[in-house]
Order: structure tokens, then C-alpha cells, then sequence
């Protein structure tokens, strides 16, 4: 969970609600609504929202870009699992780096934080 | 297989050539003769991860309460063992609801935790494949005939138990064939959630690589594709909130 330290980098102020899928607007992040929008029609059964959300992501990035946004979500299909089927705890960097985002988040909702320590 | 053999035309937007490589790196991973499997048994657990979404069974159970119930037999695209076609349906469809216990029950039912983590990388592989096709809006690739040959047993010196419900290499530990797994200073569990097969954790390493960031550039921000950071952290983090991993 890397959005907000990225956005620390940047000096930008990232609404990290959108990674709930609340996006009220582009919250710190270029073209947040689309890109959320299509990630959650990729996700869902729905195949007529993915033809459209996919379409309105098209309108707002280049081609590079829209094809790297297909790429992470193949990737992250990936990690997650492979997270949830091995029982990894989080890397210590990282949740030192996450404890406020996860707790305003209420990651610990997810049966997989039990993996993960108390710290 | 040569990269010709995959077809992006559908997509109406180039595909880089590395992404194009990675595909086919993966499916030639794929359908090699394993540790513990072989190209063929790899290729069906392969169709049994893009068959679980057809599942009624799995389907049921995803809606229910519990996720081991109704009882029932899987929709099978395979003649592979039941327990088998349990675990690929299982994390292809319903991960976020995997548990120790579970774990516990597998190795119990006779499956070692090495077959149980070439298993798991061959049913993820698959789905980062499909869900690149789905978002591209491309067929998902066609699954490619099984290279012959036997598993090699092969099992890494120096792997640790205790961490994760799997036993893993540590950075420390990975030398003789393993000294190239792991690249630079910061090695995340990711990386080493699946070095029972070390060819597993290459084919993972190189996916990264070139469908986020490399591994070891996890954390530092300034590391990119054409999709800033921040628009790769935020479609990362939707995609993990939508399968319920905290990791």
C-alpha cells in the first residue's frame, strides 16, 4: 500500500478513500475516477461496464499508459494471491511505513491481516 | 512458443515488446515439467484456474456464509486429483477467505507444501494472464501444449519455516543455484512466498518487473511506468481492496 508514501514523494495530497472506491474526485491522483472505475469493472461481471469504463479511460490516457494500467491489475491479481494462499505477514518496512493508512482504512476487516502481527 | 503466437491485435493499442516477452515466458513456465508436476499436470491445473469462474460449486460457495459449503462436486476441466481442483478453484476464486486452518487441513490431506506452492504459482500465474486479457480486452491466450519430460523433486537447501504458513528462503540463504533469486537490498515476502520452486520465484521477478516494478524498486516512489506511480499505487491498492488482501 504504497499510494500514500507515493504521494508524500510528490508532496501530493492523495484522498486515499479512493482505494475503497469512494472518488468524489481525482483526490491528488490524474484521472483517479477512470482509473478506479475500470479496475472495479475489470474485477466485476459486469461486461458492458467494462466496454465503458474502459472506453473512458482510453479517452483520458495514452495508449502506453492504458496498457500499463491492464498490466499492474494482472500483476496485482497475482501478488494478492499468492500473498492469501502463503500466509505472508506484511514486510516490516512496509507496515511501519502503513499503520496510520491501514488503521484509517480499516484493513484489518480482511481475514488475511491475522497474518500479519499486531505490531 | 514465439511471441507471434500471441495474439493483441483485438486490443487496438501496441503492446510493448518486454510485456509481450513476459507472457510468453510465462506460459513456456507454464507448460515445463515442474518440482513436483508435470507440464501436462501444470496445463490442467491451468484450466482448472479458469474453470473455477465457471464453477457452480465455486460459485455457490463464494455466495455463501461459508466458504467450504454447499458440499458438491467441482465443475471439472480436468481428470486431476479432487483435492487439487479444491485448492486451484479455491484461490482462483475465493483467496481472500483462505485461512491457516485451511492451510493446515491440505498438508493434513496429503499434499507436501512444495506441490502446494507449485500449485499456487501455476493457479495465479494463470490469473495475472487473464485478468491482463480482460482489462486489454483481448481472448485470454490459448494454454500451449505441455513440454515432456518428469518434475525434478527438486527442493532448495536452507528454507525456514516459521514465517509463513509455507516455508520460504531467506535472502541470506539463497546461494548455490538459488544465489540468483533474489535481487537487491529489499527482498518482500512476495518474492519469497514461493521459493519451494525457485523457478516460480523467476517467472514472479520478471512479471513484476515489467507489469509494475522490479522487486527489489518496490520502494522507492521515483520508480514508474508510462502510468505515474501514484496511478499504479492507486490501481494496485483498488484491485487489493476488491480481493481482500491486506498484504
Amino acid at each position: 500500500m504504497l499510494l500514500r508514501v507515493s504521494g508524500e514523494s510528490t508532496g501530493t495530497a492523495v484522498d486515499m478513500q479512493a482505494v475503497n472506491g469512494r472518488v468524489s474526485t481525482d483526490g491528488g491522483v490524474d484521472h483517479a475516477a477512470e482509473l478506479v472505475a475500470f479496475t472495479e469493472a475489470v474485477m466485476g461481471g459486469d461486461e458492458s461496464t467494462l466496454r465503458t469504463t474502459r472506453a473512458a479511460l482510453r479517452d483520458v490516457l495514452s495508449p502506453e499508459a492504458f496498457v500499463d494500467t491492464c498490466a499492474v491489475i494482472g500483476a496485482f491479481n497475482v501478488v494478492d494471491r499468492i500473498a492469501d494462499s502463503t500466509g505472508i505477514p506484511l514486510d516490516d518496512m512496509m507496515a511501519a511505513m502503513t499503520t496510520e493508512l491501514r488503521s484509517d482504512l480499516d484493513l484489518s476487516r480482511f481475514r488475511s491481516s491475522s497474518n500479519t502481527p499486531a505490531g | 512458443m514465439a511471441t507471434s503466437a500471441l495474439d493483441y491485435s483485438a486490443a487496438g493499442v501496441p503492446v510493448r515488446q518486454d510485456l509481450r516477452d513476459t507472457h510468453v515466458a510465462m506460459l513456456e513456465h507454464l507448460r515445463t515439467p515442474g518440482s513436483w508436476f508435470t507440464g501436462a499436470e501444470r496445463l490442467a491445473i491451468a484450466a482448472e484456474s479458469r474453470n473455477a469462474l465457471a464453477c457452480p460449486l465455486c460459485l455457490e460457495r463464494k455466495a455463501s456464509l461459508s466458504p467450504e459449503q454447499p458440499a458438491g462436486n467441482h465443475a471439472r476441466a480436468s481428470d486431476l486429483p479432487e483435492a487439487v481442483v479444491e485448492i486451484a478453484h479455491r484461490i482462483r476464486l475465493d483467496p481472500q477467505r483462505l485461512s491457516k486452518a485451511w492451510f493446515d487441513r491440505v498438508q493434513k490431506e496429503g499434499l507436501d507444501e512444495g506441490p502446494f506452492a507449485e500449485l499456487v504459482g501455476v493457479v495465479t500465474f494463470t490469473a495475472g494472464l487473464d485478468y491482463f486479457c480482460r482489462s486489454l480486452g483481448i481472448p485470454a491466450f490459448p494454454l500451449p501444449d505441455p513440454a515432456p519430460g518428469e518434475p525434478s523433486g527438486y527442493r532448495p537447501e536452507g528454507l525456514r519455516s516459521g514465517i509463513a504458513w509455507v516455508s520460504m528462503l531467506a535472502p541470506e540463504d539463497a546461494t548455490g543455484p538459488e544465489a540468483d533469486l533474489y535481487e537487491g537490498a529489499f527482498v518482500p515476502n512476495i518474492a519469497r512466498a514461493l521459493s519451494l520452486v525457485p523457478a516460480h520465484v523467476r517467472v514472479l521477478m520478471h512479471e513484476s518487473a515489467t507489469h509494475y516494478v522490479a522487486m527489489g524498486k518496490i520502494p522507492d516512489p521515483n520508480e514508474r511506468l508510462d502510468l505515474d506511480r501514484l496511478q499504479m499505487e492507486l490501481v494496485a491498492a483498488r484491485v487489493s481492496a476488491m480481493n481482500e488482501c491486506f498484504y
